[in-house]
């Protein structure tokens, strides 16, 4: 038919798709080798056909001339652009095709090319895209509100279906073991789908379709801006979204929310669709609430015991220091030049003054001993007992006792402190001693955490079991004043300092056989 | 030609700033027994003291002091102010000022001395102990000390 048909051929030959060229009426004049491959026709079946044999539908409706227009303009309507339309093999079967075409002067008149290119494997990898896609937005209860409808590719790849299927399985019981609500925003649509949970958690009363303008309003207006800001940042930036921000539900109750998702973006790098969690964080911002609120209110009790200390050290100290000295002015200037009841009554007032001096310098050392620390630092546990030592000498030799120690380990606590617990411990073993001469031991052994106790040993008077926790309580004391002075506050001291450093402490003992005070010294800091 | 100080001609002038009646008491029963001639001159509180040196109203004849004994918390003008005042002052700032306080704290030490307090002296609680303070006070500062000679011209 035409003379052009040696260079058509060739032409149409080589391209990689189905080609095939159609006359004004719609008839197949022309086609290559790949377009009897994908139709399944032997090529003179075809030629002097209707493309509607193979091409059903859309195809000769739009190009050819009817009675509004011409061929030319029906064709220029369509020319450059992929139209996906549905091939017919001779067997009967269909496939998805996108042809593209382009039209060729010819003398006869004009004819259309048209390259045709199966999309089978195209459409089948869009499609599994989307399930996957909306199978992540169904991992709660399988429903889906707002969006449109799930479709089900049955036959393929049914293994990998399973597979997915298992894996959602443990996802969707996650999900629902940690109550969270999943929700999927089509970006381009502006359609919001999410899940029952979503739904019970933003207080949502139906099920009507939700938009990003929609779901704004149900956020608390405080934190509406940081959530755009931040809904911005994950489409724009593809930071990952994460954040918390309080909804208000219709019965005005607010609800804190942490939300997590991500963007999924075109190969342009035009975000599609956003997907995520949200789940209810109410009760853990409560708490952390009350908490800051309880730390303020620590603190500011804490200010109070500092306050109460000036207090103590100079406002109390003050008129008392007046009292005593007065009171042992009066003793010194007039003993024995009045009768001696003068002088008693003196010698109790001073004794009385001297005690209430003790009780508020030990009180002040006491309210002191937790707040008054230095930083903690590796320190050698055996100079601090060695301070102690030095401090104690006159007693130690005053009572002859015999005070020995083990090699004591490295800590990391404040030494100052550590002197005092020693000091006091090992004080307190000579003090409350028998008649026989006092020795005092002192060992470490670590325990089988990373904690090391040390012991203070002592050949003592030994306690009732049932002082065992009395004894380290502030004022508490199990001796009259006549039998060994002090104010009860040397173990309360060592017992607020081991709090503070992360320790404890205790005591075993027997009346008559001596007592052991242990103390718990965390190796690292403490806390 | 200098005169001896602190004998009966030419006594040992002491300012005490204290707002506590009992303190200037005890002061002065410590220094009943002093080696030397004392003479004790008392401001209640800051203001009083700063009239005091700058010999202003009923103070215009008062003597330069030789020594200044400071409590810090004083009411009106707190002692920490006082010794600012005295210490910036080009004529009054070579008078040694013992800072002599119940404060213990070391805030107050170390404030004391940046302000350059000649020393810092915590009050004793007990008797004994005052009286062994102010006598220690008398001892090295009237008697092992050279005080400056030509401030008293």
């Amino acid at each position: 038919m035409m003379q052009t048909d040696g260079w058509y051929r060739g032409l149409l030959e080589a391209a990689p798709d189905a080609m095939v060229v159609v006359n004004q009426c719609g008839e197949i004049v022309l086609l290559n080798v790949q377009a009897e491959k994908q139709f399944g026709y032997r090529r003179d079946e075809l030629i002097g056909q209707s493309i509607k044999d193979i091409i059903p539908e859309g195809f000769a409706e739009r190009l050819i001339a009817d009675g509004t227009r011409t061929a030319a303009e029906a064709l220029a309507q369509q020319i450059g652009t992929g139209i996906e339309l549905t091939g017919r093999r001779k067997d009967g079967s269909e496939f998805p095709i996108e042809i593209l075409l382009s039209p060729l002067e010819d003398p006869e008149g004009i004819l259309v090319m048209a390259a045709i290119r199966d999309i089978t494997k195209r459409k089948q990898t869009e499609e599994a895209l989307r399930q996957s896609e909306e199978r992540r937005c169904l991992l709660e209860n399988g429903r889906l509100h707002g969006s449109g409808k799930v479709t089900r590719d049955v036959t393929a790849r049914k293994k990998a279906e399973e597979d997915l299927r298992d894996s959602e399985e443990m996802v969707r019981m996650a999900v629902e073991a940690a109550e969270m609500g999943t929700w999927f925003w089509n970006v381009q649509r502006d359609e919001i789908s999410w899940s029952d949970k979503f739904g019970a958690l933003f207080g949502l009363t139906s099920n009507a379709k939700l938009t990003y303008k929609l779901i704004i309003q149900v956020i608390h207006q405080d934190d509406r801006q940081r959530l755009d800001q931040s809904v911005q940042n994950t489409l724009n930036l593809g930071v990952p979204y994460d954040i918390e921000y309080r909804v208000v539900w219709p019965d005005s109750s607010v609800h804190w929310i942490a939300a997590k998702g991500r963007a999924y973006r075109s190969a342009q790098g035009v975000a599609e669709h956003m997907q995520g969690i949200v789940m209810d964080i109410t009760e853990r911002k409560t708490s952390e609430e009350r908490l800051v609120k309880m730390m303020g209110e620590l603190k500011r009790s804490n200010d109070d015991l500092q306050q109460f200390a000036y207090v103590a050290s100079h406002d109390l100290q003050e008129p008392l220091r007046m009292v005593a000295s007065y009171t042992q002015l009066l003793a010194r200037r007039y003993k024995g030049r009045r009768d001696s009841d003068a002088d008693e009554l003196i010698a109790y007032a001073v004794d009385g003054s001297n005690r209430m001096q003790v009780l508020i310098r030990d009180l002040l050392a006491y309210s002191r001993a937790g707040t008054n620390g230095k930083a903690l630092r590796e320190v050698a546990s055996e100079s601090a007992l060695k301070e102690a030592l030095a401090n104690l000498r006159a007693t130690i030799e005053d009572s002859g006792a015999d005070v020995t120690y083990d090699p004591l380990p490295t800590v990391t606590t404040d030494s100052v402190q550590l002197a005092q617990v020693f000091q006091n411990l090992v004080g307190n073993a000579i003090k409350y001693r028998r008649a026989e001469l006092p020795h005092v031991h002192v060992s470490a052994a670590k325990n089988g955490g990373d904690e090391w106790i040390f012991s203070v040993r002592d050949n003592g008077l030994g306690i009732d079991s049932q002082y065992f926790e009395r004894i380290f309580v502030l004022f508490q004391r199990l001796h009259g004043r006549e039998e060994f002075e002090g104010t009860g506050i040397g173990l309360a001291i060592c017992r607020k300092i081991l709090q503070r450093l992360g320790g404890r402490i205790w005591v075993e003992s027997q009346p008559e056989k001596g007592s052991t005070f242990y103390f718990a010294l965390p190796e690292g800091a403490g806390k | 030609m200098m005169e001896l100080i602190g004998t009966d001609a030419v006594p040992i002038e002491i300012l005490l700033v204290e707002d506590s009646p009992g303190d200037v008491r005890l002061t002065q029963e410590a220094f009943r027994d002093a080696k030397v001639h004392i003479d004790l001159h008392v401001a209640s509180d800051g203001a009083e003291a700063m009239a005091f040196l700058g010999r202003e109203g009923k103070h215009a004849n008062a003597p330069r002091p030789d020594l200044i004994l400071l409590d810090l918390n004083l009411p009106k003008k707190d002692g920490r102010e006082v010794l600012k005042e005295i210490k910036e002052s080009p004529t009054l700032k070579s008078i040694p000022v013992v800072v002599l306080t119940t404060s213990a704290f070391e805030a107050d030490i170390l404030r004391s001395y940046e302000l350059h307090a000649n020393c810092y002296i915590t009050k004793p609680v007990d008797l004994d102990g005052f009286l062994t303070v102010v006598k220690s006070i008398d001892s090295f500062w009237l008697s092992v000390v050279k005080l400056p000679r030509d401030a008293r011209l």
